[in-house]
């Protein structure tokens, strides 16, 4: 009788993430059919990065305030990559995306010295110096004009066309958004959890805690890298807008209003936040930083698991009483970020 | 909207528009004027709701002059915020040119911004008039033929400024410049006009973007030697209200040197107050008391919006005009054959005197004016800021044609 | 030489606000935890206050330096009780992001109100300039210096000297045993968050006469002031104070000698501290 349950539950479970696998490739695949088309590649880049950062915040619990910097160091490092090689985008990304990861390296290493908050301000520091070397550094970055004139390169196609240029860049972000995956469901996935949640214990069973944090701190700001170098190639330049740290407030909000620790949620916040900036330009309606702020303090406040977090929430709850969780690949059964001992 | 028809809809959008099937002498059986603008930050208050009133005057003028003779009574204007920035800024210029139809973009502050939006303009084969953006790069290497420059750009701001205070006696220059693109492109334009009208930089120094603390610099300046007679600041919006701020308590000009501004708006002098201003000379491409002619356009435009206009008002209003006014002559609204008309026209305007469309790089090129703020208590009313010190001629206030500047 | 001596002493007067805000942002942290990122929206709303006063009742430098603190650090305690409060048994993330928020919409409504621009304030109390011996400096930039370091000393003699300072000392420094003993140090914390706010709200009133006021003044700053506190230890109310004058004296130096470094130089300063002392120069161990 319990074992029909648990069959009968199993395959339900699986029947779902195929489904739910099923419904999102559609979703992406046909995103540019109901979208403008750059407005859909603004938005797996957001979505991939939003994944990234919620790689280091909802995993290993580090939240970085300074993501712009890997963002954008990809974004430059792209760029420049493109102009001055001619060669096809995918590798200007991938050699845009190195640096951004050879970056992270420093970076990480100094700041997982510190955890919590001080994770974020160190993080969020370092970002700004990116930022102002970045600014002064005019003859190659081009100051605060931007690097201009990216192009997207790839022989055989005419990727001009933004319709046809999404179709060309999903294939990077559904790689990278596999790798995140991937990488939340290894051994590696659960001794980061195990981190977060008791980083002593970790340490005493004989994981070094800190290396732990180091590489998957890299491995966001590959993701991070990958989504930064792809949008500088959509919109064909790179600006200083992408190594501020509004990009990293921006960032944080998406994953935060999609849901920590889901996943996939970061990518439906990436999606409501472009959309809604979208729509800000042309509403009428000039409060850009009021609405963000607003959002913000809202969704920390009163709904802090997120869209994403709310719906498998409900789900859950409307599920068979006798199994707590029907669920649990879909999502990280960290609705909030635990409380930490403050010893 | 079925589902097939968004998507046949987006098709269309996705594969680069193209004309309408409206028919008649003009894409989609109207005309589209878009002003990209900052309706929300930094810019708003020189550029933003009040460059899109500006546009739309020019229209309702327009339609008033040609009644039922104009090429088509339905132009429309439509607005959007960037926000200052770039990736807002190429994302809306891009829909504003695809989706909803639009002919020609105006405004666009913000360097990286304009360029962005210029380089959208050669792709969409769509016009673009910059009357905001600074950067010389627009009309040199970032140049191309979809794209016009209206109003002004760093090398008339330097120039003018460099050249006539060096005349008047101020020989000896301390430049203090914003360590960023724009202040190093003004500092080396300053540098060679100063020289060129036979003056001396004793010294110039990068400041740090953003600062709140200019006392370094303050401090250095009487101590150098030769010492200076003019400190040429070249900062801009906060950074400038910042420095002037502690220019004034340092007493710098009761020490014999003097303040000279690379860029200044009227929305600075309202910020540092115009008694701690008073008497500082800069350039600009217009200002709404200079003359008859310009006084009447400021007064229709405070009817309209209750301010008076700015320099990129006025350039916001010329530049439509005389846009509508070439299609009106092509007799259509594409794009080259618009801009067939305006390359190499010449004209004078309540804005632009003496003015050529210079067909080789898009600048246009129009007498500029170096000016002076003026005391409160000298002031007509309260957004008279300035008075004239003397024109600088068209063929004079800007540079020759880049070499970098290739047009395809 | 001279010059050396005049660019350290202004180095110290823009130090005074980073002391300050530095002082007040490991006031809150140590007691509640929280590391304000509104810091930098209530230095703007300081000196916003004292442009309003200005401006609406015709009140001086003097009346807004005593009644902006007082009205910001009650409206801080308001906003403690109602929002920050609510997550304070959370994780510290939680409310590094809602004050993340707070401090978005504080600006973007100074914004609307006033524009981006910088506003007038005329307002400097006083003027001229003192001989200092060696070289003569602004009378307005000398108070401010002074001030600061008197508000920092004062600080510092309410920790140590009163009864209350101990205990709100007892409960930064030395949470865990201070619950031991039994100490009840939570009604403390609104009113410590009202007293952090006041001090950044100071140091905004007297950026009013010698810097620009616009409504992104305090964004960039806040950062800078992050750096600081990482430098000097984050719960250490010595090493802030220390690290923001010293902080301070660096950049206006570097601004001299080494203009290329003028705004790294601070993240470079902290990289080699977390190098060699993680907890800062002046802060204890802990893991938080």
């Amino acid at each position: 009788m319990i074992l029909t349950l648990l069959d009968r539950l199993n395959r339900r479970r699986a029947w779902l993430r195929w489904g739910l696998l099923a419904a999102g490739l559609l979703v992406a695949f046909g995103l540019p059919w109901t979208l403008y088309p750059p407005v859909a590649t603004d938005i797996v880049c957001w979505g991939l990065f939003a994944v990234a950062f919620d790689l280091l915040l909802g995993h290993a619990g580090l939240l970085s305030f300074g993501h712009a910097a890997f963002w954008g160091t990809s974004a430059y490092g792209t760029g420049l990559i493109a102009i001055h090689s001619g060669v096809p985008f995918y590798v200007a990304v991938l050699g845009g995306t190195a640096a951004a990861a050879m970056l992270a390296l420093p970076i990480g290493y100094l700041a997982v010295r510190r955890s919590g908050i001080y994770f974020a301000m160190i993080t969020l520091a370092f970002a700004q110096m990116v930022y102002f070397v970045t600014n002064q550094w005019r003859d190659v970055t081009g100051g605060e004009n931007g690097l201009q004139g990216i192009p997207r390169t790839l022989p055989g196609f005419d990727l001009s066309n933004s319709f046809v240029f999404y179709y060309a860049a999903l294939p990077v972000v559904l790689l990278g958004l596999l790798a995140a995956w991937r990488i939340v469901h290894s051994p590696f996935g659960r001794v980061l959890a195990a981190a977060r949640e008791n980083p002593a214990r970790v340490r005493a069973l004989g994981y070094p805690a800190d290396h732990y944090k180091l590489v998957i701190f890299v491995i966001s700001a590959f993701l991070a890298g990958l989504a930064g170098g792809l949008y500088a190639v959509n919109h064909g330049f790179a600006s200083l807008q992408e190594v501020y740290w509004t990009t990293s407030g921006k960032v944080a909000m998406m994953t935060i209003l999609g849901g920590i620790g889901t996943l996939w949620g970061s990518l439906v916040g990436a999606a409501a936040i472009v959309r809604l900036e979208d729509w800000l330009a042309t509403a009428g309606f000039e409060a850009t930083g009021l609405v963000t702020g607003v959002i913000f303090i809202a969704v920390v406040l009163i709904f802090r698991r997120g869209i994403w977090g709310t719906i498998t929430h409900l789900l859950r709850a409307r599920a068979v009483a006798p199994v707590p969780q029907i669920e649990p690949h879909l999502e990280h059964d960290h609705d909030e970020l635990q409380p930490t001992p403050t010893n | 909207m079925g589902i097939a028809a968004a998507a046949v809809g987006a098709l269309l959008a996705g594969c680069g528009g193209g004309p309408g099937a409206g028919g008649g002498k003009v894409s989609n059986a109207k005309i589209v004027l878009g002003v990209l603008t900052d309706l929300s930050g930094l810019y708003a208050d020189i550029t933003g709701p009040n460059a899109v009133a500006a546009v739309e005057m020019a229209v309702e003028d327009f339609k008033r002059k040609y009644g039922d003779k104009a090429i088509t009574d339905n132009i429309e204007v439509i607005k959007a915020d960037h926000q200052n920035k770039p990736e807002v800024a190429s994302t809306q210029a891009r829909q504003m040119y695809d989706r909803q139809q639009v002919d020609a973009l105006f405004d666009v502050p913000t360097s990286s911004a304009a360029l962005a939006v210029a380089t959208i303009a050669q792709q969409s084969k769509r016009l673009y008039f910059n009357t905001a953006a600074a950067t010389t790069e627009l009309a040199g290497k970032s140049c191309n033929k979809y794209t016009y420059e209206w109003a002004y750009d760093a090398y008339m701001l330097a120039n003018g400024t460099a050249a006539n205070v060096t005349r008047q006696g101020g020989k000896n220059w301390y430049l203090v410049y914003p360590d960023y693109a724009f202040g190093q492109d003004m500092q080396a334009k300053f540098a060679t006009a100063v020289e060129a009208a036979g003056g001396k930089v004793v010294a110039k120094d990068p400041t740090p973007f953003p600062s709140d603390d200019f006392a370094t610099f303050l401090l250095k300046a009487p101590g150098l030697t030769p010492k200076p007679d003019v400190l040429g600041a070249l900062q801009a919006g906060g950074d400038l209200a910042n420095l002037v701020k502690q220019y004034d308590q340092f007493k710098l000009r009761d020490k014999g040197i003097n303040l000279a501004i690379g860029l200044l708006f009227d929305s600075d002098i309202k910020a540092i107050g115009a008694a701690k201003l008073a008497g500082t000379t800069f350039t600009t491409a217009w200002f709404w008391n200079l003359d008859d002619e310009a006084r009447a356009w400021a007064d229709r435009f405070k009817k309209r919006t209750g301010q008076r206009p700015t320099f990129d008002h006025a350039a916001d209003y010329s530049a439509a005009t005389h846009y509508l006014e070439a299609v009106q002559k092509a007799g259509t609204d594409k794009a080259e054959d618009v801009s067939k008309q305006l390359d190499g026209m010449t004209f004078s305007d309540f804005f632009a005197r003496n003015a050529t469309v210079r067909p080789n790089d898009h600048r246009v090129v129009h007498d500029a004016y170096l000016v002076k703020v003026k005391a409160p208590a000298a002031a007509s009313e309260p957004e008279d800021f300035t008075e004239l010190v003397e024109k600088i001629p068209a063929d004079q206030a800007f540079d020759q044609p880049s070499p970098a500047c290739r047009m395809g | 030489m001279t010059s050396f001596l005049q660019q350290a002493f202004n180095g110290l007067v823009s130090g005074s606000f980073y002391a300050l805000l530095a002082l007040g942002l490991a006031v809150i942290f140590g007691m509640l935890r929280v590391v304000n990122f509104a810091h930098g929206a209530i230095y703007t709303l300081g000196a916003f206050g004292a442009v309003w006063l200005a401006d609406s009742a015709g009140l001086g430098f003097w009346w807004a330096l005593l009644l902006v603190p007082v009205a910001l650090a009650i409206a801080g305690t308001l906003a403690e009780r109602l929002l920050i409060h609510r997550l304070l048994a959370l994780d510290p993330l939680y409310n590094f992001l809602l004050t993340f928020g707070i401090a978005l919409v504080c600006q973007d409504l100074l914004r609307m109100r006033y524009g981006s621009h910088s506003q007038p304030y005329e307002h400097a109390p006083v003027t001229g300039s003192f001989d200092l011996g060696l070289f003569e400096f602004p009378r307005y930039q000398v108070f401010t210096l002074g001030l600061s370091v008197v508000v920092c000393l004062a600080v510092w003699l309410l920790l140590t000297r009163t009864r209350i300072g101990t205990i709100v000392r007892a409960a930064i420094e030395r949470p865990e045993l201070t619950r031991a003993f039994g100490i009840d140090t939570g009604r403390w914390v609104t009113p410590v968050f009202g007293f952090g706010v006041g001090l950044a709200a100071l140091a905004g009133v007297l950026a009013a006469p010698m810097r620009a006021v616009n409504s992104g003044m305090g964004a960039d700053l806040i950062i800078t002031v992050f750096a600081v506190v990482v430098i000097g230890g984050l719960g250490s109310v010595f090493g802030s104070v220390v690290a923001g004058f010293t902080i301070g004296m660096l950049a206006a130096l570097g601004n001299l000698y080494f203009p290329v470094l003028s705004q790294t130089s601070v993240y470079l300063l902290m990289a080699v501290v977390l190098l060699i002392r993680p907890a800062g120069l002046f802060g204890k161990e802990e893991h938080v």
